[in-house]
Order: C-alpha cells, then sequence, then structure tokens
C-alpha cells in the first residue's frame, strides 16, 4: 500500500481516496432519499383529517434544543477532524466522544416529542399529515441512532489501533455522514417546523 | 488548546447558529407566505453551504469535479422530484 505523507492520512491512499468519493456519491443517493420523504410531507401537510395541524403540535422550545445540540455535534465533530490532522488522538477521541453525546441528547429529545405527539393523540394513523411528517421525522432520526452505533464503533478502533490511513479514513468518511445529518436536519427545522409555526 | 480550535470553524459555528435565529423572524412575525419561504429558503441554503464547503471540505478532494458533478447531479433530482411533485399532485391539480 503506497502511503503519500503530503496528503492529510485519510486521503493517503488510493483506495482512502476512492473511498471517500464513493461515500460522497452515497450520500448523493441520500439527498434524493431525504427529497422524496419532503415531496411526501409538502404534499400532505395540509391533510390532517380529524387529528392536529401542524401548528397546534409543533413547539419552539424542543426544536431549538434538538437544533442547537445538532448544530454544536455538527461543529465538535469538524475539531475531532481538525484534532486528527494535526494528529492529536486524544483531543480527536474527545471531540467525537461529545458528537455522540450531543447526538445522543438530540434523540432523546426527538423521542421525548413523539411520546407527547403520541398521549395528544397525534399519531402516524391519525391522518396523511402525521404519516408524512413521522416518516420523515423517523428516517432522519434512524441516520442518527445509526450514526452513534457506527461513531462509537469507529472511537473504539481509534482507541485499539491509534490514527493509522484506515482509521483516519473512516473517521473522517463518518464526519460526512454527520455533517451531512445537520444539513438534513437544517431543512426540517426550517421547511417542516418553521414553516408550520408561520 | 488554542491550536484545537480553529478560527474559521469557531466563525462558522457562530454563523450557523446566528442563521437560525434569523430564521425564527418568520414565526416571530406576521410576514406574508412568499417573505417567509425567501426568508427560510436563504438561512438554510447559506447554512447547508457552511457545512459542506467549511465542515465536510468539499473543495479539498482531488476528483473535485466528479464530485461536483455527483452531488449537483442528486440536487437536481432531488428539486426535480420535490417540485414536480408539488406541481403533480398539488398545483397542477388545484387548476383543473
Amino acid at each position: 500500500m503506497k502511503i503519500d505523507h503530503s496528503l492529510p492520512l485519510e486521503y493517503s491512499t488510493e483506495e482512502n481516496k476512492l473511498k471517500i468519493l464513493g461515500f460522497w456519491i452515497f450520500l448523493g443517493a441520500e439527498i434524493v432519499l431525504f427529497s422524496t420523504l419532503f415531496a411526501v410531507y409538502f404534499t400532505l401537510q395540509g391533510n390532517f383529517a380529524d387529528g392536529p395541524s401542524a401548528s397546534q403540535i409543533f413547539e419552539l422550545t424542543p426544536v431549538m434544543i434538538e437544533t442547537i445540540l445538532l448544530l454544536t455535534s455538527s461543529f465538535t465533530i469538524g475539531l475531532g477532524i481538525h484534532a486528527m490532522r494535526i494528529g492529536s488522538k486524544k483531543a480527536m477521541m474527545t471531540f467525537f466522544g461529545i458528537t455522540l453525546l450531543l447526538g445522543l441528547g438530540f434523540l432523546g429529545v426527538e423521542i421525548t416529542e413523539f411520546v407527547t405527539y403520541v398521549h395528544e393523540g397525534a399519531t402516524m394513523q391519525t391522518s396523511a399529515f402525521l404519516s408524512g411528517l413521522f416518516t420523515l421525522l423517523g428516517t432522519h432520526g434512524a441516520h442518527v441512532t445509526f450514526g452513534l452505533l457506527w461513531g462509537g464503533a469507529i472511537l473504539y478502533q481509534v482507541k485499539k489501533r491509534g490514527l493509522t490511513p484506515e482509521t483516519a479514513n473512516k473517521s473522517f468518511i463518518f464526519s460526512l455522514y454527520w455533517h451531512f445529518l445537520d444539513v438534513v436536519w437544517i431543512f426540517i427545522f426550517s421547511f417542516v417546523y418553521l414553516k408550520g409555526m408561520m | 488548546m488554542k491550536r484545537l480550535f480553529p478560527v474559521p470553524h469557531v466563525i462558522g459555528f457562530a454563523s450557523s447558529l446566528l442563521l437560525s435565529l434569523i430564521a425564527l423572524v418568520v414565526i416571530k412575525f406576521d410576514l406574508t407566505f412568499a417573505m417567509g419561504m425567501t426568508i427560510l429558503g436563504v438561512t438554510a441554503l447559506v447554512q447547508a453551504g457552511l457545512q459542506l464547503f467549511l465542515f465536510m471540505h468539499v473543495s479539498e478532494n482531488e476528483d473535485k469535479k466528479t464530485l461536483f458533478t455527483n452531488i449537483g447531479y442528486a440536487l437536481f433530482v432531488g428539486l426535480v422530484t420535490i417540485f414536480g411533485t408539488l406541481f403533480a399532485m398539488m398545483w397542477g391539480y388545484n387548476m383543473g
């Protein structure tokens, strides 16, 4: 395996470069996946049958907490990659750990929010609006959940093997995934929640 | 400690928080639908751009051209899906 030392570790071999490119192509497919779910939500959002409408169930406080948690986690994982590039394994692991904790916090608030909706009689079966809403939010939440497991596995590998071209590549790819989830959330925050409360 | 917090990242983070707060004007003030959507569109796109260029380092990749073509194509398919659906299911339908 040829290692190019002029590049950051995560790009240092041909295989690493291809894996990063491949992951970007995967993110392209994810963009399309979330677009279909947004399209469904926008189409169905006015059909709330006997159930509540968007403005009746959305609450600003939990949504702002979720937004701040996710934006901060995106910042800390960015710092984690920066720390990785200056070769500080300890700082990198700390930032990745903080990122995962913030992600866990996000998930906790989101689950509480879902439970509140269900208690208010707003379930996935109540109306087309709620089916679309839960599908969109749930798919994003499932991605975050998967990210927590994936990120945890990467932290374990970095701890065991240190920063190698392989672990650095995995960590960088994970950071792309995490930032992408933040981008999707920004659109959910803007075009689902804020638009629904307008 | 300081070298662990590069200035562009800190500024990027502060900007993304600020943009989220700016977006709140759509619910705090009684704006028209078009005005509200414009504000949300601009704040969301700037934030997405921040993530893409600052945090995801999209432009440092050697295969930049392939990468931009792919992301551009994905965004094209995504937007056609969203606006095509709205056109077929909502706007066009209502026009009769």
